[in-house]
């Protein structure tokens, strides 16, 4: 097995692997999407309500807002201690917002909810929520909890999360006439003409797509376009809620515990 | 996650796992069907929201289907810990 990362930032990884089975890429994939947990929030009790848009409407929106989450110091409420429906400091956060429009029609912005815990809060300021005109007024308390995405898309701690099987392009050198048609027409500019011949400039950014397979005037074509069966280009982004490596990390460990669960139950 | 036993004799062996879905069962089945001894691996999820998978395992000759799903089981969580180990390094190489 081998993994190498491409690129990183806060928010953002691309990782080759090689040597795994597509099933094991693809559980990894439903793990992140599915079931590693981040906050949310879930219940909010409005206090004043004078703008345009009903309290459900506003809690749905609250509830799209990612929120930074921290893992280690919170838990989800059906393993918390506390077995309270309401919860208790360790499985619940409360945010507060209190917002008027004094002069005039204005938006209110993510950034404007305070948090009791100054490490969950939205991971964006700028998060348009609405619109209070004049006069009116919006005041009201929310409780934020960690979930997992299967259950509503809130919690899903990524916002892209897939992978492609990492290409292999053939060009057959006594065939082609380097008429350029394939170049042409590559939407993700892979490959580039060169002096007498055609040339893979950027493999990784191929799609596999098989445009330029079709494109090329010869029979059989003269370029082919193929993927090796166990390497994969895995691209992952989060929603700001979790460092990408860490959602990798808590795939690899609820992974592990549910392997380790059904072992001990059927021996 | 909670497993039932519905079905077992010799060579055969039918169980059901509560709160898995396709995220698990399909690794499961693919691991398993990498193993000689089983002649048949599959799991059937009979409503995709109001159910659980039911997995099925048949094996050849005098080989435990039972087995057959522990091995698959520790070749998945070896898979997982080999995977998770070169994460690390890769993480660090950058
Ligand atoms: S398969 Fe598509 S993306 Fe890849 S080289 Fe051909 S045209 Fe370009
Ligand atoms: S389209 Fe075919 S013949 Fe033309 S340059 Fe590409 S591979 Fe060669
Ligand atoms: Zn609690």
């Amino acid at each position: 097995m081998e993994i190498k990362v491409l690129e990183k930032d806060d928010s953002n990884m691309r990782f080759l692997v090689k040597g795994v089975d597509v099933q094991y890429v693809n559980t990894l994939r439903r793990l992140m999407l599915a079931e590693v947990p981040c906050m949310a929030i879930d219940e909010v009790v409005v206090i004043e309500n004078s703008s345009v848009l009903q309290d459900e409407f506003i809690a749905h929106r609250l509830g799209l807002i990612p929120l930074k989450t921290n893992l280690d110091e919170y838990n989800l409420p059906e393993e918390c201690p506390c077995k309270s429906e309401f919860g208790c400091n360790l499985c619940r956060v409360t945010l507060t917002l209190d917002a008027e429009a004094k002069e005039g029609t204005r938006t209110i912005y993510s950034g404007e909810l305070i948090s009791e815990n100054p490490e969950i809060v939205p991971v964006k300021e700028n998060i348009p929520i609405m619109k209070l005109t004049k006069g009116q007024k919006l005041k009201l308390e929310a409780y934020a909890r960690l979930g997992r995405g299967k259950k509503h898309a809130k919690w899903q701690p990524v916002s892209l999360c897939a992978y492609k099987y990492f290409p292999k392009i053939e060009i057959l050198e006594k065939n082609c006439d380097n008429c350029g048609k394939c170049v042409e027409i590559c939407p993700r500019k892979v490959l580039a003409k060169t002096d007498g011949k055609v040339e893979v400039r950027d493999l990784m950014a191929c799609t596999l797509c098989q445009d330029c397979v079709e494109a090329c005037p010869k029979n059989p074509p003269a370029i082919q376009v193929k993927w090796e069966k166990n390497s994969f280009i895995f691209n992952l982004e989060s929603t700001g809620a979790l460092p990408p490596e860490r959602i990798v990390k808590e795939a690899l460990k609820i992974l592990d515990g549910q392997l380790k669960e059904i072992e001990k139950q059927i021996r | 996650m909670k497993v039932k036993i519905l079905k077992e004799t010799a060579n055969e062996l039918k169980i059901e796992i509560e709160g898995a879905g396709h995220t698990l069962c399909n690794l499961l089945q693919k691991i398993l069907l990498e193993d000689e001894n089983v002649d048949l691996a599959g799991y059937d999820i009979p409503h995709p929201l109001a159910s659980n998978p039911i997995v099925y395992v048949r094996t050849k000759g005098k080989a435990k289907p039972k087995q057959a799903l522990l091995n698959a089981l520790k070749k998945a969580k070896d898979i997982n810990k080999e995977f998770s180990k070169t994460f690390e390094k890769a993480l660090k190489k950058i």
